[in-house]
C-alpha cells in the first residue's frame, strides 16, 4: 500500500518527458486522526490545477492534481478521493468522461465540474443520458467559492 | 336548258323567263351560300332540303340524306327531343336557339344551336319546317375555358386584381378580399390606390406606366395597406391586358402575401446573429476565461502568503476585487449560454420565487413591498439557470430603481396569442423609471444608468437570454414623478426554438 511509505509521488506519460500530475503524502507518523478529505484537481491549465490544489490544501484539503483525464484515472486510482474538481474540456478523456469513471469507481465521490469553454451542453446531455448529472461552474470563479461549493456537496 | 343553281327546294322554279328577278333565286343563293347547315323537313320528320354548310358539318351528300329520316342526325338517346319538336311545329310555334347534340355521318357528337321555323303553305297550314343549326362546339369550348379561369381566380389563395390604365380597379378576385379586407363591392371602381399606402403612392404611377409600354412587372416586393389600415408585405406581379387588337387597356395584378416569409427571414437574421455573438463569446472564452481563473487563484495564494497587516496585503486584494469585477462580466457575456444547464419542464413562478427569496434581505431593507399574481398552469422547457440569470437581472433592476421603497408586481399568466402560446411574465415596479432616451439604448451592451454600480451587461444579456429561447422583451417605463416605475414584460412561448448549439 502506498500510504505511509511515500511523501511524495510524481507522476510522468510513457516516456517520462512531460509530468502529467502529482500527489503528495503525509507520512504516517504525520497521519492527524481525523483524515483530511481528498480532492483531486484535473485542468489541462497546469496553472490552474496548480494553484487549485495549494488553495485546497490550504483550505484542509489533501489535494493531488492531474492535466487529463486520462492521467486523473491514474491518479485516482492511488488516491481514492472523496472529492474531484475537474475541467471539462480536456486532451484525451473529457471531464464528463472522467467523473462518470470516477463515480464508477468511486461512489461516494462527489464531483464538481468547472469549465470556462462554451461547447459542453452535448457532453452533458450525453452523460445525463447514462443517468449522470454533475454539478458546474463557470470560470473564472473565485477559489473561496469553488471551496464552498465543494463543501456544499 | 340554262343554269340554275341546284333548288334545295324541290318544287321551286329551275326556270324563269329571261330578265325576271324571282326573289326565291336569292332565297336559295342565300341558302347554299350560308355558313350554318339549313336543312328542311316535312312533318313526319323526313329531311326535304340541304344544304353545302350540312353536307359540310354533317357529313352527308345532299344524294345520300335527301328523303331519310331527320333521326339520323339525332343521337339514339335523343330521339324523343324530335316528336315534342314536331309537336310543337305543327301547333305552328317556333323554336329559337335551342342548344342539343346532333350527331354526324360518323358518329360524332357536336353539340349545335338549332332554330326551327314552322314552314307553312298557302293557306298558313304547317307542311314542314325549316331548321338552321349552328355548330356550337368552339363556342362551348370558350366558354368552358372562361368559366374554367374564373373557377381558378376565384378559388386563388393569392389576391387576383385587375385594373384599367387610370387604375380603377375592374375585378376583385375571393383571396384579394381575405388579402385586404375588402369586398368585390367595395373596390370595383374604386382607384387602387386605395390599398397603396401613402408614401408608396409613386409607385402606381412608375407601374402603369411600364403596362402602357407592354411590359410587366415580375415578383414586385412591396407592401400595401388592408381595409383595417395595418400593413401586408407583398410580392406582385402585374401583366398589361390587351384587347383584340393588341392594344393595352390595362393590367391584371396578382399578390402573394410575403409577410410570413419576411417575419421568417427577420427571425433568421436575428438567430443569425445571436449565433454570431455565440461562436464570438466562445472564440474568446477559452482564452480569457483561464487565465482569468489562474490569475485570480494567483493573486488569492499571494494575498495569503503574505502578512495581512503589510501594504503588499491590501494591494492584492483590491486586485482581487477588480478582478472579481472583470469575472463578473466575463461570467455573464462569455459564459451565459453554457453554464446555465440543460432545458428541463419548470414552472416560471417556481424561478421567480427563488430569485425573490435571494432578494428578501435587500426587499426588506430598501422597505418594498412584493405582489405576486401567479397564474401560469403550465410548465416551459427553460433552462434553469438562464431563466434565474434573467429575472434576477430584471428584479435587481426594479430594487435599484426603489432604493426608498415601492411595490414590486411579478405577474404571470399564460398567454394564447396568434403569435404562438406561451407564458407571459410582467415585472412592474413604482421606482424612478427609465428616461426615455435612455429607453432606447438599455439593451445595449454597457449602458448603464446606474453609474459605477453598473456593468451595462444585465439587460443585454437578459434579451440575448430570451431571443435564444425564442422569446422577446420589452420594457415601457414613465419617469414622471407620482406615475413614475417600469414595465418590463417577456413571453417565453411554449415551443423552443429549433437553435442549434452556438458553439
Amino acid at each position: 500500500m502506498l500510504q505511509g511509505q511515500v511523501d511524495s509521488v510524481h507522476f510522468s506519460d510513457s516516456v517520462g518527458r512531460n509530468s502529467i500530475g502529482s500527489l503528495s503524502l503525509t507520512s504516517s507518523s504525520k497521519v492527524p486522526k481525523e483524515r483530511r478529505p481528498r480532492v483531486l484537481v484535473v485542468d489541462d491549465e497546469r496553472l490552474i490545477a496548480d494553484s487549485m490544489a495549494e488553495i485546497l490544501e490550504g483550505a484542509g484539503f489533501q489535494a493531488a492534481t492531474a492535466y487529463d483525464g486520462w492521467s486523473a484515472l491514474q491518479v485516482a486510482g492511488i488516491l481514492q478521493p472523496d472529492y474531484l474538481l475537474s475541467d471539462v474540456l480536456m486532451p484525451r478523456m473529457n471531464g464528463v468522461d472522467l467523473a462518470i469513471a470516477i463515480q464508477k469507481m468511486y461512489p461516494a465521490a462527489r464531483i464538481l465540474l468547472f469549465s470556462g469553454q462554451a461547447g459542453i451542453t452535448e457532453i452533458l446531455r450525453a452523460a445525463q443520458n447514462q443517468g449522470f448529472q454533475f454539478d458546474l461552474i463557470a470560470k473564472p470563479i473565485h477559489p473561496l467559492s469553488v471551496i464552498a461549493r465543494l463543501k456544499e456537496l | 336548258m340554262s343554269y340554275a343553281p341546284k333548288s334545295p327546294f324541290p318544287g321551286a322554279p329551275t326556270q324563269m323567263p329571261k330578265g325576271t328577278l324571282d326573289p326565291r333565286f336569292y332565297l336559295a343563293a342565300i341558302v347554299a351560300s350560308s355558313d350554318d347547315p339549313i336543312i328542311s323537313k316535312d312533318l313526319n320528320g323526313i329531311i326535304t332540303s340541304w344544304n353545302e354548310a350540312a353536307e359540310r358539318t354533317f357529313g352527308y351528300t345532299t344524294d345520300e340524306i335527301l328523303g331519310e329520316p331527320i333521326l339520323r342526325l339525332i343521337p339514339p338517346e335523343l330521339h324523343p327531343e324530335e316528336a315534342q319538336i314536331l309537336t310543337k311545329l305543327r301547333a305552328g310555334e317556333r323554336i329559337d336557339r335551342y342548344e342539343t347534340i346532333r350527331m354526324k355521318k360518323n358518329g360524332e357528337r357536336f353539340p349545335v344551336s338549332v332554330t326551327i321555323f314552322p314552314v307553312k303553305d298557302d293557306t298558313g297550314r304547317v307542311v314542314g319546317a325549316s331548321k338552321i343549326a349552328r355548330d356550337i362546339s368552339d363556342r362551348d369550348k370558350t366558354d368552358e375555358s372562361r368559366f374554367r379561369l374564373a373557377a381558378v381566380v376565384e378559388s386563388a389563395d393569392d389576391a387576383i386584381i385587375s385594373k384599367d390604365l387610370n387604375g380603377i380597379v375592374r375585378s376583385w378576385n375571393d383571396g384579394a378580399r381575405r388579402m385586404f379586407g375588402y369586398a368585390a363591392e367595395e373596390m370595383i371602381g374604386q382607384p387602387i390606390l386605395r390599398i397603396i399606402p401613402l408614401e408608396l403612392h409613386y409607385e402606381e404611377a412608375a407601374i402603369l406606366a411600364r403596362l402602357r409600354e407592354g411590359e410587366r412587372v415580375d415578383h414586385f416586393e412591396t407592401r400595401r395597406t388592408r381595409k383595417d389600415g395595418s400593413t401586408i408585405e407583398l410580392s406582385v406581379t402585374i401583366s398589361p391586358i390587351r384587347d383584340g387588337s393588341g392594344r393595352v387597356i390595362g393590367a391584371s395584378k396578382i399578390a402573394r402575401d410575403i409577410s410570413d416569409r419576411r417575419r421568417i427571414e427577420r427571425l433568421l437574421i436575428q438567430s443569425e446573429k445571436i449565433a454570431a455573438t455565440g461562436r464570438m463569446a466562445a472564440a474568446v472564452a477559452h482564452e480569457i476565461n483561464n487565465p482569468l481563473e489562474a490569475v485570480m487563484n494567483l493573486i488569492f495564494l499571494a494575498r495569503q502568503n503574505s502578512p495581512p497587516t503589510g501594504k503588499a496585503y491590501q494591494h492584492l486584494k483590491m486586485a482581487e476585487e477588480e478582478l472579481e469585477r472583470v469575472s463578473h462580466i466575463a461570467r455573464q457575456t462569455l459564459g451565459y449560454y453554457r453554464d446555465a444547464g440543460l432545458p428541463t419542464e419548470v414552472f416560471l413562478h417556481e424561478l421567480i420565487e427563488n430569485v425573490l427569496t435571494i432578494y428578501r434581505s435587500k426587499l426588506l431593507a430598501y422597505g418594498i413591498s412584493v405582489d405576486t399574481q401567479f397564474n401560469d398552469l403550465q410548465k416551459v422547457m427553460v433552462s434553469r439557470g438562464e431563466f434565474i440569470q434573467i429575472f434576477s437581472n430584471l428584479i435587481a433592476n426594479a430594487l435599484d430603481a426603489m432604493p426608498n421603497g415601492g411595490v414590486l408586481q411579478v405577474s404571470i399568466r399564460t398567454l394564447i396569442s396568434s403569435a404562438g402560446d406561451g407564458i407571459q411574465v410582467v415585472i412592474r415596479d413604482t421606482g424612478t423609471g427609465i428616461r426615455s432616451d435612455h429607453l432606447g439604448r438599455i439593451f445595449e451592451p454597457f449602458f448603464t444608468t446606474k453609474g459605477d454600480l453598473g456593468t451595462g451587461i444585465g439587460l443585454w444579456v437578459t434579451k440575448q437570454l430570451v431571443e435564444k429561447r425564442g422569446g422577446q422583451i420589452s420594457v415601457a417605463s414613465n419617469t414622471e414623478p407620482g406615475k413614475s416605475g417600469t414595465v418590463v414584460s417577456l413571453f417565453v412561448p411554449f415551443s423552443a426554438p429549433a437553435l442549434k448549439e452556438t458553439a
